[in-house]
């Protein structure tokens, strides 16, 4: 169990940095789908008391939507958007990566000092957790495209998945159905308003965003 | 124990008219399916907050709803505020012309929209499962967006875009902050976590881990806080009001800010058990004070008059927080604020919406000679203002004034003074403001309206309203509030 946790968790940071470090779009998207569908395995690793059918529904959905409908759907959206490529973003590639290796020394940091209160969680996977909440946050704050800033919040959304997964053994499906639902909606909403704005504004880029300021 | 029959009644309507809306044709039927949807919601939720004050509490579905006397209270003013605004979208949407024409399409994205909002912000307040409600706060930021951006322009895609995303990213950290709490739940002893119950939450001797349980505390707050437009995480709000259709401006302020202070409160009397009343009220307070000076600040160079309102929300959200931080006494003004402040804040926006019809614009240096111009409308703002503003007798002048008297007795002197302080410096630039909007000459032409609906049916009550509850507060008014108040107001 724990050395496909320990695969999954090193193939996970490998996407984190290579989205930091990725201009092309298309390719980002891809990196992300692999992303998605590393850390929905982690509820197949990590209940040891067996493979309830509750726990294969849960990987398969999310690697349904996490692996296979959102990159359709964003992959869509850059060709309406015509957008290929992040050119300049706020913050360079290079920073980028650097800003990647501060915020795992952080994260290593945090868990470490969270993993007293959880003792049942898997040490590296509270780790990976907090490392890509981070690592979407960044990419929020540092792209200039409205597309890269979607990627960056389903960052956030794979890093809280991985959380809830170690942290609460048994949530009700009810929620767990809700809580996906939402990130489903969440996507398509985005979705639109990346459409709209494109529309509008002629690019998706947040730089022409700045009418309504004080 | 009662069956909560009203409850199922209630999400169900709201859906249901969201759908209705959807297969109507025309916008004055959609617009009357509204306002009967929110007249049938407050009906129900009268009728739970009278059996809710007779027995306590009201539960349906295995307790996955249950409804006490703090949730109650903001059932009845969440469904006040929406039948006010579903009135004042009637009268408002049918003088809309030009680009901004309330033809079928919009009317039914609207009618949806603004339903499915209702919907969402209901099964937040009915939920006793802190996951669902945090599905429904989740619900009413992914339903609400496209109210902003009901006529798609340039800036009101901004503030559409900000609002999505801000609100999008605090309610996942306040996601984590309920994975905390439940894992808080497990780590401890006697607590049953198979449920996520905020009633289990809530139980004295649910021996919460108190490291986990303060996270929880910090990530709920910092995550609904976005939402409710805590400062400084309340960057959102002030383009998402100014740029949204007045009636949409008013339900935010009216009551989708406290519907996230909801949420808020409802993990602090679980915080209070695990780790003693310090720690949840300190932030309060903080965020509370820290909210009312940044608020202040901003509305000193403030020229457009949505936005005024707008940062007066943050203001008057943080005066409900520093009120909850400061015990039971300072529970009791908040509530009682909340109340008065949703009244005062839809009627403003109601009015200025109204006067920018009229007069084409909202900045505050043109719009001028209301009471002149639109001896109704101009009222109503001048009003309402000024019982924002907390100026006697209404009824925002006593809720703060309860809050002061809440600050002296626990001590909380240098509150007391920023609070006093920046109350001041929000008093004299709003009446500036104010002076010359209300008594001043038209400067421009002024745009002729119909008026389908007579405005007054809805300015006469609330301006009564303010000022009753401004001189008198009713004793069965007074013992509800209590009632909630105790709810999140014991300290340990």
């Amino acid at each position: 169990m724990s050395s496909a946790l320990s695969t999954i968790h090193a193939l996970g940071l490998l996407t984190c940095f290579a989205l930091l470090g990725t201009s092309r779009v298309g390719a980002c998207i891809r990196w992300l789908s692999l992303q998605g569908i590393l850390f929905s395995l982690v509820p197949l690793f990590f209940h040891d008391d067996g493979l309830g059918l509750r726990v294969i529904l849960l990987a398969g959905g999310n690697i349904a939507l996490k692996g296979v409908l959102f990159p359709i759907v964003l992959l869509h959206l850059r060709s309406r958007a015509n957008y290929h490529r992040e050119v300049e973003p706020f913050v360079g590639f290079v920073a980028s990566i650097l800003f990647g290796i501060v915020a795992l020394a952080v994260s290593l940091g945090l868990a470490l000092k969270l993993q007293p209160a959880l003792a049942h969680a898997p040490f590296i996977m509270l780790e990976a957790a907090i490392f890509l909440v981070a690592i979407g946050l960044f990419l929020i704050v540092s792209r200039r495209n409205a597309l890269m800033q979607v990627l960056g919040y389903l960052v956030i959304e794979n890093g809280i998945f991985v959380f809830a997964v170690i942290t609460v053994a048994e949530t009700p499906l009810l929620v767990e159905l809700g809580i996906l639902l939402d990130a489903f909606v969440a996507v398509f909403v985005m979705g639109i308003a990346v459409f709209h704005i494109t529309r509008e504004f002629g690019s998706a880029d947040v730089d022409q965003l700045t009418t309504l300021r004080g | 124990m009662q069956t909560g029959h009203p409850i199922v009644a209630m999400l169900a309507l709201a859906v249901l008219g969201a759908v209705v809306c959807l297969a109507l044709r025309r916008p004055r039927h959609i617009l009357a399916a509204t306002v009967i949807v929110s007249a049938l919601e407050l009906a129900f939720a009268v009728y739970l907050w009278v059996a809710v004050l007779e027995e306590g509490h009201v539960t349906a579905a295995e307790e996955w709803f249950y409804v006490d006397p703090f949730s109650a209270f903001h059932l009845v003013v969440l469904s006040l505020v929406f039948l006010l605004c579903s009135v004042f979208a009637g009268i408002y949407f049918a003088d809309e012309t030009g680009e901004h024409e309330f033809g079928p399409a919009v009317a039914r994205r609207f009618g949806a929209l603004w339903l499915g909002s209702l919907a969402a912000m209901t099964l937040v307040l009915l939920s006793n499962n802190i996951g669902i409600m945090w599905v429904g706060m989740e619900a009413t930021t992914l339903l609400s967006a496209f109210l902003i951006s009901l006529y798609p322009s340039r800036s009101s895609l901004e503030a559409m875009w900000k609002y999505l995303l801000i609100c999008s990213v605090g309610i996942a950290f306040a996601f984590i902050g309920t994975v905390f709490a439940a894992a808080s739940m497990q780590s401890g002893s006697g607590a049953q976590a198979e449920a996520l119950f905020w009633t289990r939450l809530a139980d004295p001797n649910a021996h919460l881990n108190p490291t986990l349980i303060k996270f929880a505390f910090l990530f709920i707050l910092v995550g609904y806080g976005t939402k409710a437009g805590l400062a400084p995480i309340h960057s959102w709000l002030p383009d998402a009001h100014s740029q949204a259709p007045a009636p949409v401006s008013a339900m935010f302020s009216g009551f989708l800010l406290n519907t996230a202070l909801y949420c808020i409160m409802r993990f602090v009397p679980p915080v209070r058990n695990a780790l003693g009343s310090g720690f949840a009220d300190g932030l309060l307070v903080f965020f509370g004070a820290l909210s009312i000076l940044v608020a202040a600040g901003f509305i000193v160079f403030q020229r457009d008059a949505k936005r005024f309102l707008a940062y007066s929300s943050v203001e008057h959200i943080g005066i409900i927080a520093l009120g909850f931080g400061l015990g039971p006494l300072g529970s009791f003004a908040a509530l009682f604020h909340m109340l008065n402040h949703s009244l005062s804040k839809s009627l403003a926006f109601f009015a200025v919406g109204r006067l920018g019809q009229r007069f084409g614009t909202h900045d505050m240096a043109t719009l001028s000679g209301a009471l002149r111009g639109d001896r109704l409308w101009g009222l109503a703002l001048l009003g309402s203002i000024l019982s924002l503003i907390g100026a006697a007798p209404f009824a925002i002048f006593m809720s703060e004034y309860q809050l002061l008297r809440a600050a002296v007795g626990t001590e909380a002197w240098v509150v007391l003074v920023l609070f006093l302080a920046a109350a001041s410096v929000v008093f004299i630039s709003a009446l500036r403001h104010l002076i010359d909007m209300a008594f001043g000459d038209a400067k421009s032409p002024l745009v002729a309206l119909r008026q389908r609906l007579p405005g007054f049916v809805i300015v006469m009550p609330a301006l009564a309203a303010l000022l009753l509850l401004g001189l008198w507060l009713p004793p069965w008014l007074t013992e509800a509030i209590g009632r909630a108040a105790a709810v999140v107001g014991m300290r340990t």
